[in-house]
């Protein structure tokens, strides 16, 4: 399936000559702007280029070792109506087996595959690590979903070959993992955590002002990877609230200092609690974040929050040290995707923390340009 | 995130719908006749009568005392100038046994105004309406499939054609008539082309085996609904067909139903099995995103779904425009493997 889809969103223009001037300047400032505003991922190993592909389904194709050498190859990215395959829908896989020689130590590594259209179950090494939209019989898709995976670093074979299956169904126009980046990644802010938090949080729909508390039977909670939005993890449409929990120690290098807990970006909204007390939300970010708040103008119909990199200082007062602490995010996603779905989540002291806002304070909206096109407009990060 | 789509882009977006619903009315027969290959040109000769008897379509009626007619062409142009009404052509032809294996279309060329085809005493396809819900389809190429199991190999098969004219030129009256093979036959090991049960209107219990379908309409499948006495109909119609399989129970299939005017939701004894498009949850007949129409349905059976001997497809459909039903073959049922082979062919020919 196919939509043409727009990433400039107009939502009121002032006046015609204001229109036209703000249109220059996107044209003139646009391109670096979607590019500053991306997660800074780095490549460990290149997926695209050719995969093997078949039409049809046979969930014997997600062995390792099924003998694919057979099968067609096909370029990925690309759409297989592209490549001879026009006018196919249904089901059809792709295959690709590589090598790894250098994992990161301690850093998540994240698969990229892009857009898939329209929705798709991933194998690693035979292992279901995911899934995207629903296949048949209760078809939905999710082919405007770009396709981000935490794999555990055990998932991997060190030694030897891995192989990823894709098994991909399309519903009709275009078929298959059509653009975007293909491979496998780590995120580069990752570095300046002191702690990572990176990895399942206890998750839980609805809200109950409790849950904040260190005292919370979590048995009904599900585990939910952190970063990465619900809705790639099985909340599909879920829109409105919910809360995460997470529990952790410091360890004796943080024993003293200011502490900063960085939630990355969150989808939309966000209300932080650490051990029962609230210690933050989005709004308390804006003052510093964006360069024209104070203009009644600009405060209107905004829809910024999603996009803000969430850093809180944690009162001292409120760290157990030593001793366990717990985390409690309350979230109210106002529609589209949802959930802490980009990194880095963890602690970071004083010094990481400058260093992280150097790095971003020409994307997290302190200029004039990113006044204009978050007043203006909505626009895509991805 | 925010991912909205601009409004105006919509708007423009749904007049380009709109477009393609108008723009692809006109085309729906298949294949298309330049994927076809003459195997028998039946232009020439035929037996004619003026006149309504059902006796006529049957092979065993004497039609030896019968005038002949030059095919085609008007039948005011042969003797029987200011006749409006009824007729009848009759022809006999034969088919080797080495053309068991392809798909064979009848080309009828265009007939004016309306007409409904047998071999053998089969129906093989009709497009226009008979009186008294009288519609002309004299710009409508008649091209149908002929179900294998109508034939006789190696022997003589009779066509019969019902033609109704309702004024002026009348009868088969241009076209390059004859019998013709299928291009690019896709090697069904079930061919459903032909007649299935058909009713217009929505209910979800069509979908069961034990539904009576006893009093439906009957229609051909391909083509689209529009030509064989539902005009101008759109909405919600269901098609059902029953069908034996004798194909090993392991085997993996894929039900193959070419291009569907709008969208569709397939059943196969009861469970579902493919859908294309969304069905809309109000009630309204907004639902269609313009693109359904010409997406190619090859749906995978899920394991376990189809038995040995009797099975049931029932195929909900919503016309949201312009002609509607399952309007393009092929259709029928096809091994997995088979299937595949079909589309890296496609992909071969095209490089």
């Amino acid at each position: 399936m196919k939509q043409t889809k727009s990433t400039i969103k107009i939502l009121k223009p002032v006046s015609g000559t204001w229109l036209s001037m703000v249109s220059l300047m996107i044209f003139l400032c646009s391109c670096t702007r979607f590019e500053a505003n991306a997660e800074d991922l780095r490549k460990i190993v290149n997926l695209s280029g050719d995969w093997r592909f078949s039409i049809g389904d046979d969930i014997a194709w997600s062995n390792p070792s099924f003998d694919d050498s057979g099968w067609d190859k096909l370029d990925v990215p690309g759409t297989w109506e592209g490549q001879g395959y026009d006018d196919y829908n249904g089901y059809a896989w792709y295959r690709k087996t590589f090598t790894i020689n250098n994992l990161p130590a301690n850093t998540p590594v994240y698969l990229l595959l892009g857009r898939i259209d329209d929705a798709d179950v991933i194998y690693l090494n035979g292992r279901k690590i995911a899934q995207d939209g629903k296949l048949p019989p209760e078809f939905k898709t999710a082919y405007d979903i770009e396709r981000k995976f935490h794999i555990p670093l055990e998932y991997f074979n060190k030694d030897g070959d891995n192989v990823i299956a894709v098994r991909v169904y399309d519903s009709y126009q275009d078929g298959g993992i059509v653009d975007g980046p293909v491979g496998l990644y780590y995120d580069t802010d990752d570095e300046f955590l002191s702690l990572n938090f990176n990895g399942f949080w206890k998750f839980h729909t609805g809200d109950d002002k409790a849950w904040r508390l260190p005292e919370v039977d979590e048995k009904d909670w599900t585990s939910l990877f952190v970063p990465s939005t619900w809705e790639s993890q099985g909340y599909d449409d879920y829109d409105g609230y919910a809360w995460y929990r997470y529990k952790f120690s410091l360890p004796q290098n943080l024993s003293s200092g200011d502490l900063y807990l960085s939630l990355g970006k969150i989808d939309d909204i966000d209300y932080v609690y650490l051990n029962g007390e609230k210690i933050g939300d989005v709004y308390d970010l804006k003052n510093h974040r964006y360069f024209f708040t104070n203009n009644s103008f600009i405060s209107i119909n905004s829809d910024w929050e999603y996009n803000a990199r969430r850093v809180y200082k944690i009162p001292a007062d409120k760290l157990k040290r030593p001793g366990e602490n717990i985390i409690a995010v309350r979230v109210y996603d106002e529609h589209g995707l949802g959930g802490i779905y980009q990194g880095p989540v963890g602690i970071m002291t004083s010094e990481d923390n400058q260093r992280y806002q150097n790095k971003h304070r020409h994307s997290t909206g302190s200029n004039f340009w990113d006044f204009i096109m978050s007043r203006f407009f909505n626009y895509d990060n991805n | 995130m925010k991912r909205t789509i601009n409004k105006n882009l919509a708007r423009i977006l749904g007049t380009i719908s709109l477009f393609l619903i108008l723009s692809h009315t006109a085309k729906c027969n298949y294949p298309n006749p330049e994927d076809l290959h003459l195997l028998k040109n039946l232009n020439g000769n035929w037996h004619f009568s003026i006149g309504l008897n059902n006796d006529w379509i049957q092979p065993k009626f004497d039609d030896s005392k019968w005038e002949t007619i030059e095919v085609p062409g008007p039948w005011e142009d042969q003797g029987f100038n200011g006749y409006n009404g009824y007729a009848f052509y009759r022809k006999n032809i034969d088919i080797p046994l080495s053309w068991k294996d392809r798909d064979l279309y009848l080309n009828m060329g265009y007939i004016d105004d309306v007409d409904e085809v047998y071999l053998n005493g089969h129906k093989i396809g009709s497009t226009g309406s008979f009186p008294p819900n009288y519609s002309t389809a004299y710009d409508a190429e008649r091209i149908y499939y002929i179900p294998v199991e109508y034939i006789n190999f190696d022997g003589s098969n009779l066509i019969a054609v019902k033609v109704y004219d309702s004024y002026e030129s009348g009868g088969i009256v241009s076209g390059d008539i004859g019998l013709y093979s299928g291009k690019t036959a896709i090697g069904l090991d079930i061919n459903l082309q032909s007649l299935w049960k058909f009713q217009p209107g929505d209910d979800m219990r069509r979908k069961e085996i034990q539904f009576d379908d006893e009093n439906w309409a009957e229609i051909f499948v391909p083509a689209k609904w529009e030509d064989q006495g539902f005009r101008d109909y759109d909405g919600y119609a269901w098609y059902r067909k029953t069908f034996n399989c004798q194909l090993p129970e392991n085997e993996k299939l894929v039900l193959v139903l070419g291009k569907i005017d709008d969208i569709d939701q397939v059943f196969i004894n009861g469970v579902v099995v493919g859908s294309t498009g969304n069905f809309p949850s109000n009630g309204s007949d907004d639902a269609s995103t313009g693109a359904e129409f010409n997406a190619f349905r090859g749906y995978y059976i899920p394991d376990g779904v189809i038995k040995k001997g009797q099975n049931i497809i029932a195929v909900r459909i919503l016309d949201t425009g312009g002609s509607g039903g399952i309007y393009e073959g092929p259709v029928g049922l096809i091994t997995q493997g088979k299937y595949i082979e079909y589309w890296r062919n496609i992909k071969k020919a095209k490089n």
